[in-house]
């Protein structure tokens, strides 16, 4: 029989008991809607906790730490395979007191290796990175918070104002500081120790080059400076020229806390680079390490939410092999005369196989569409709702998406369910192929 | 055509551990040739529609041999023989047997879809057959739509679709009234005339059996020729 009469053969049957098989292909759908569904949430977790920690991090990136007591072997590291940059930035004890026209901002002093800073790409707002150590890059939120001396009147009662009422003021807080753009303008800077209330009386001066790039968290306020790397001999002299008896930095090495930040060439050279610097008794951190162990935990998750889903597809099945037995029993005259007139029991099984994968390619298209609506409909109002029970706007803001229904989902569930309707169907289509020609054609 | 050599088959009745065997064919041996209309009449329960089954393929035999078309059909697969009836038998049945849920145009197509002849070859081969036993103007009429004579058209039409060789009938007119009965009866004659076509009939009529060329009589499992 040629495929297209067999198509025509089948629809042909299901046409005459629309209100069975069409309960039959609801429980289907239902089954694998509940599978896709469920097993979406498992996806949409997963990505909304690695777009988390991806935010703001590099993948390439390795973070090195090493013992206090030793000076990390940089240069070593620099020339292991498929390292393309290694960046060493130092956070110093102490903070810049900056003063630029008639304001003044209050910042941690960080240094940095700019021409590294190059070599990893490090973007920036605004204008550059720097090329003499007389030259820096301020951070996003600096110039908001380069503040004069009413408008830091004004921040100390709105900071009351927002204590007492709980909420930020944010908004009205964007309104102070300086607002147009530092680039090459120049500022001046005092050091000041972390132990002593007042600042070091020697006056540097720095020109701005570069604002650095907005962070992707909101609440994350960049109000820093990146000095070069190279000013940390000038620093520590200006600090021990001043400081004579501290009780903390005795030498330069006490001022200053490396922090190395080692660039793989690519993401698939990362887990190497990171076995060579753990022989080198390093201890790293890196995201990909983070990544591999949540996507471990989210998979034993994924598969443990598949495998309910499964439970309501077998449940559905139930149904689909009833309707099949069913259609063996009332055609049993029909598939005696096919069979008599010439008709093979691999043509008689096909067919009703066809019936039964019929009633489930069918369920789980209309399964798919309507998980798809779900999926979005819960993306679209689950952050409302929390956010109303809870009186806040942190799930809307943060974008958490409950549902994710990758196509690799779309696939494993349609093999599933149509998988499982296939097997429902299969003892009622053996059974059809094993009715006597003789008893069938008795019957009335 | 038909060479049936010492058929013998016995049917297990009773319960189970306890059954009985009765024999239904004892040892029956007799030849069709091609164009003959061969005709097996004899009482309910004297085996006849047990020999046509055994000749269709729908039971096999305990003993002797089936040749049809020089072709041993007692020992083929079930497989085997479904292509084997496909491309040899047509079948007429008492009761007519047409699918309920098929017009008349479809049932008689349904043995060239099984075949897998494409659907342009079909329709111009079911239109002929509806011209030759005079149902152009019913076919898209579904079986309970028709009479008995014309159902029982019907089911000779498909019999006669796939250009089968040997026609088997088994109480061909056993439903019908004796005006149609006739109709019936000339149909054959004519088809068998007219494309040399074999025929084996079942019956427990003895005007029907007269139609034919030769005349079998089948009591308790044993066959005996009658002379016309």
């Amino acid at each position: 029989m040629l495929f297209k009469d067999q198509v025509d053969f089948v629809r042909q049957h299901l046409k005459k008991n629309r209100l069975r098989v069409f309960t039959t292909v609801l429980a289907t759908t239902m089954g694998c809607a509940f599978l896709i569904v469920l097993a979406s949430i498992g996806f949409g977790l997963q990505g909304s906790m690695e777009r988390e920690i991806l935010t703001d991090q590099k993948l390439t990136e390795i973070e090195v730490y090493g013992d206090p007591q030793k000076k990390i072997d940089v240069d070593a590291i620099r020339k292991m395979e498929n390292v393309r940059a290694v960046v060493e930035k130092t956070n110093a004890q102490l903070s810049a007191n900056v003063k630029f026209e008639e304001r003044t901002n209050s910042v941690p002093v960080n240094m940095t290796e700019f021409d590294n800073e190059e070599k990893v790409g490090s973007k920036l707002s605004e204008g550059r990175l720097p090329q003499n150590s007389d030259e820096i890059v301020v951070g996003y939120h600096f110039a908001e918070n380069l503040l004069s001396k009413a408008e830091l009147k004004e921040q100390e009662k709105l900071n009351e104002e927002s204590a007492e009422n709980d909420t930020t003021s944010t908004k009205q807080a964007k309104k102070l500081g300086y607002k147009e753009s530092l680039v090459g303008k120049t500022i001046s800077v005092k050091l000041q120790d972390y132990d002593n209330d007042k600042a070091i009386n020697k006056e540097l001066t720095f020109k701005v080059v570069g604002v650095s790039e907005k962070p992707a968290k909101d609440w994350l306020i960049k109000n820093t400076i990146l000095f070069s790397h190279e000013l940390k001999g000038e620093f520590y002299n200006i600090y021990k020229a001043s400081v004579k008896d501290s009780k903390n930095i005795k030498a330069e090495k006490d001022m200053f806390y490396p922090e190395i930040k080692v660039h793989a060439t690519n993401l698939e050279a990362v887990k190497g680079v990171i076995a060579k610097l753990k022989d080198k008794g390093l201890s790293v951190y890196s995201v990909t390490e983070q990544l591999d162990d949540i996507n471990v935990i989210f998979l034993a998750f994924k598969v443990g939410l598949i495998f309910v889903g499964t439970i309501a597809v077998l449940i559905a099945s139930i149904g689909i092999f009833n309707t099949m037995t069913m259609a063996v029993t009332e055609r049993t005259r029909e598939i005696g005369v096919m069979k008599a007139i010439g008709a093979s029991p691999k043509l008689i099984q096909r067919l009703f196989l066809m019936e039964s994968a019929w009633i489930g390619i069918l369920g789980t298209a209309i399964a798919i569409v309507i998980s798809y609506g779900i999926s979005f409909l819960s993306n679209w109002l689950l952050p409302i709702i929390i956010d109303m029970a809870t009186d806040s706007k942190q799930f809307q803001e943060a974008g958490i998406v409950f549902s994710h229904i990758p196509w690799q989902l779309i696939l494993v569930a349609s093999v599933i369910s149509i998988g499982v309707a296939l097997l429902s169907g299969w003892r009622p289509a053996r059974k059809a192929t094993k009715i006597d020609v003789i008893q069938a054609l008795r019957q009335e | 055509m038909i060479e049936i050599k010492n058929v013998s088959h016995t049917f297990a009745i009773g319960k189970k551990g306890k059954e009985k065997k009765v024999p239904v064919l004892k040892d029956l041996s007799f030849d069709v040739a091609k164009g003959e209309i061969v005709s097996i009449v004899g009482k309910s329960g004297s085996g006849k529609s047990t020999l046509l089954n055994t000749i269709a393929g729908f039971m096999t035999p305990e003993h002797g041999s089936i040749v049809i078309n020089g072709q041993e059909t007692a020992s083929m697969s079930e497989v085997t023989h479904a292509q084997f009836r496909l491309e040899n038998f047509g079948f007429i049945f008492q009761n007519f047997q047409l699918m309920p849920g098929l017009t008349a145009f479809e049932n008689i197509e349904l043995p060239l879809k099984i075949k897998g002849i494409p659907s342009a070859k079909r329709k111009v081969k079911v239109k002929e057959l509806l011209q030759q036993v005079g149902l152009e103007n019913v076919s898209d009429h579904y079986p309970n739509e028709l009479s008995g004579g014309q159902q029982q058209r019907v089911s000779i039409a498909r019999a006669l679709v796939t250009n089968p060789p040997i026609l088997l009938a088994d109480e061909p007119t056993g439903s019908l009234d004796s005006e149609t009965e006739q109709d019936i009866l000339l149909l054959i004659q004519s088809l068998n005339k007219a494309l040399n076509l074999t025929f084996v009939i079942i019956t427990h009529d003895e005007e029907v059996a007269n139609i034919a060329h030769h005349k079998f009589r089948m009591h308790d499992g044993e066959l005996v020729k009658e002379v016309l």
